[in-house]
């Protein structure tokens, strides 16, 4: 009982880390891409990857484990050639997540690009530094709490993931049963002392990271300086 | 101002002091001027130009006789006389052109000007300006 | 002789508020100059000024410093902002709010040397702040620290863009002295928007006049700001705030460049064409006013 208690926080803790690294990764340059091309096609991409905050979990869910099956080029190419099944994996989940939780990423880092004045680019390019410098020296760290946002904000709603998890992965222990899917699971068979547990956890953890935000937002200075 | 249309007849000139002789009709006058470098190149015989001058600067004087050293005296007739409290505003027709004085009400009762009387206009040369047209 | 000429042949299409307008700046500049590009607001200087930085792409056109290409439209050359070795100060002045003062200019620096770096804290007065971060400073100082800034990589030329425009006229005079300072001690040709005359008679070894996208005038400040058009050589530019009339005559209130306020009497013919608002020239001739001084 301990045991399995442990593990699915685990999981959650597990999923929701490599979640946010991941997003950090991709989320980086696709943010930089976001607030600075001028790309023609960019509100479809902006719309796409804002799909996860107003889709159904389900619907997005339906999709992905589509995707998996190996009755479909992708889910075949996989099983084919390396002999990877997504669908009710950890991995699988991942993968889910990672896409669902997009936006929670992108957006606010975005978003703190976009307001910094363009001035802070142009200036760092006319003393001699390329794009790649001027966005690690200069404009990151101007976007602290929109990075830190997107970072806890990320992490935060892992955790919470509900139904796209389900969907994909089920609810096998230790390998995707996380803690909300626990709850669902333990008030079903009446152990309302575990699911106790969970809630209390997570609840927790959801306020400490939402508490986090608010203070470092609130303690940054402002860059406007006139 | 006053602005009225002349032209350049003579230009005389000594140690950064300019002194430029013109024609206004057949109303001879002069402006003197301060030029410390060159003079500039539409000041020259010839030429028609604008005489600018103030308002306030505008003497009048009625059945004037004797000498005076003020080089410009415009005979006019008095079209019009707009009366201020203390100071009054009279349109002059000077030939074709119209000019405006600016001189105390006091004096405007004293020498008991009225509406087609004929004066002269009297103006300083050092208190023309020349303006290119 | 062609090597220490920057030749700039532009022309770029400006969509704003206030209408479409078609720039095309042709002109030469020697090397070592300090020119003030004068203007409206709207007439395309900083434009301009962006432009040579290589932070705008011009339409077509050529830009050739001394033997370089910096922008050909015909052979496709436009050298990136990186590429020109300019300083370039921007009218909110840019500087990273997550660097201090000392940490701003040692940024723009080639080589990271402390020595330089600290001599210009020196010279404009910044060593005491040099570990303040940029929103802990006033208006003033932090114009200072930005036109060190674009001094700190030694530029071959000097883009300001209206580098004293927030500052009283006290800060004004003194920072007007260290750009003629830094011109002198480096020679390095500067380009300097204003719109403010004091500024150009103070500064400008060169006027450009730009007026519409189009230069309107070059040659020093004399030539091209004594108007010689009027004989009269009392000439004061001010914006015009008030017409009052009183008896027979109006009183207007002229506020003239350097915010002294002058009347003037005038008559209606003087006013119909005249409004609150207008800039305007006030003239008198060389005999009329006194004079007495004040401070010495």
């Amino acid at each position: 009982m301990d045991t399995a208690f442990i593990e699915t926080l685990w999981v959650t803790l597990k999923l929701a880390t490599l979640t946010t690294l991941i997003l950090l990764i991709i989320g980086i340059p696709v943010s930089y891409f976001m607030a600075y091309s001028k790309f023609r096609l960019k509100p479809i991409l902006e719309a796409l990857i804002s799909m996860p905050l107003v889709l159904p979990p389900s619907v997005l869910g339906y999709y992905v484990l589509v995707a998996y099956s190996p009755r479909y080029w992708f889910g075949d190419l996989l099983s084919r050639f390396f002999n990877v099944h997504l669908a009710f994996s950890f991995e699988g989940v991942l993968i889910a997540s990672v896409i669902f939780s997009l936006p929670f990423m992108i957006q606010p880092l975005q978003s703190g690009l976009r307001t910094l004045p363009d001035s802070f680019r142009e200036a760092s390019y006319t003393m001699g530094k390329s794009k790649i410098f001027t966005f690690f020296r200069v404009l990151l760290p101007n976007i602290k709490p929109s990075f830190i946002t997107a970072l806890a904000l990320t992490f935060a709603h892992c955790i919470g993931e509900f139904g796209i998890v389900l969907m994909v992965g089920g609810s096998m222990p230790g390998e995707t049963r996380v803690a909300s899917i626990a709850i669902y699971d333990e008030v079903q068979s009446l152990n309302f002392d575990t699911a106790n547990r969970y809630a209390l956890i997570l609840f927790a953890v959801s306020f400490a990271t939402l508490i986090l935000i608010y203070t470092i937002n609130r303690k940054q200075e402002s860059w406007k300086m006139i | 101002m006053n602005r009225i249309n002349v032209e350049i007849t003579k230009v005389y000139s000594s140690d950064g002091i300019v002194l430029v002789d013109m024609e206004a009709g057949n109303c001879p006058m002069s402006a003197m001027l301060i030029e410390a470098s060159e003079i500039p190149r539409w000041i020259m015989p010839g030429n028609i130009i604008s005489a600018v001058f103030k308002e306030t600067e505008v003497s009048l004087a009625k059945e004037f006789s004797g000498k005076i050293s003020l080089r410009n005296k415009l005979p006019c007739i008095i079209e019009f006389i707009e009366r201020g409290q203390i100071m009054s505003v009279i349109t002059l027709r000077f030939g074709e052109e119209i000019i405006h004085s600016a001189i105390t009400t006091r004096s405007v009762d004293s020498m008991e000007l009225k509406q087609n009387d004929n004066v002269l206009a009297l103006i300083k040369a050092n208190e023309i300006t020349l303006m290119q047209q | 002789m062609e090597d220490d000429l920057i030749e700039i042949d532009v022309e770029k299409k400006l969509i704003s508020a206030s209408g479409i307008l078609n720039l095309h700046i042709k002109t030469s500049l020697n090397f070592g100059e300090l020119v003030v590009v004068f203007g409206d607001s709207g007439a395309g200087k900083t434009t301009l000024l962006r432009i040579l930085a290589g932070l705008t792409e011009p339409d077509r056109g050529l830009i050739r410093v001394g033997n370089k290409v910096w922008f050909d439209s015909q052979a496709s050359v436009n050298l990136r902002p990186q590429d020109r070795n300019i300083g370039f100060m921007f009218q909110d002045y840019a500087l990273f709010p997550n660097m201090t003062v000392h940490q701003n200019i040692a940024f723009a620096q080639k080589d990271k040397d402390k020595n330089y770096a600290n001599q210009l804290m020196d010279k404009f007065g910044l060593t005491e702040f040099a570990n303040r971060k940029p929103t802990k400073l006033s208006g003033g100082q932090k114009q200072r620290v930005a036109l060190a800034r674009t001094l700190a990589r030694k530029p071959d030329f000097l883009l300001l863009d209206e580098p004293l425009s927030a500052l009283d006229m006290n800060m004004r005079t003194a920072l007007q002295d260290e750009i003629l300072k830094a011109h002198q001690f480096n020679k390095t040709t500067t380009l300097l928007v204003s719109h403010d005359l004091s500024e150009v008679f103070r500064l400008a070894n060169k006027v450009l006049k730009i007026d519409q996208g189009i230069v309107t005038g070059k040659g020093s400040p004399d030539e091209l700001f004594l108007n010689d058009k009027i004989s009269g050589k009392v000439q004061i530019t001010g914006t015009l705030v008030r017409i009052e009339k009183h008896d027979t005559f109006y009183l207007l209130t002229v506020i003239t460049g350097t915010n002294q306020v002058i009347k003037v009497t005038a008559f209606q013919n003087d006013i119909e064409n005249l409004h609150e608002g207008d800039q305007v020239l006030v003239f008198t001739k060389a005999f009329n006013p006194f004079i007495r001084k004040i401070k010495r």
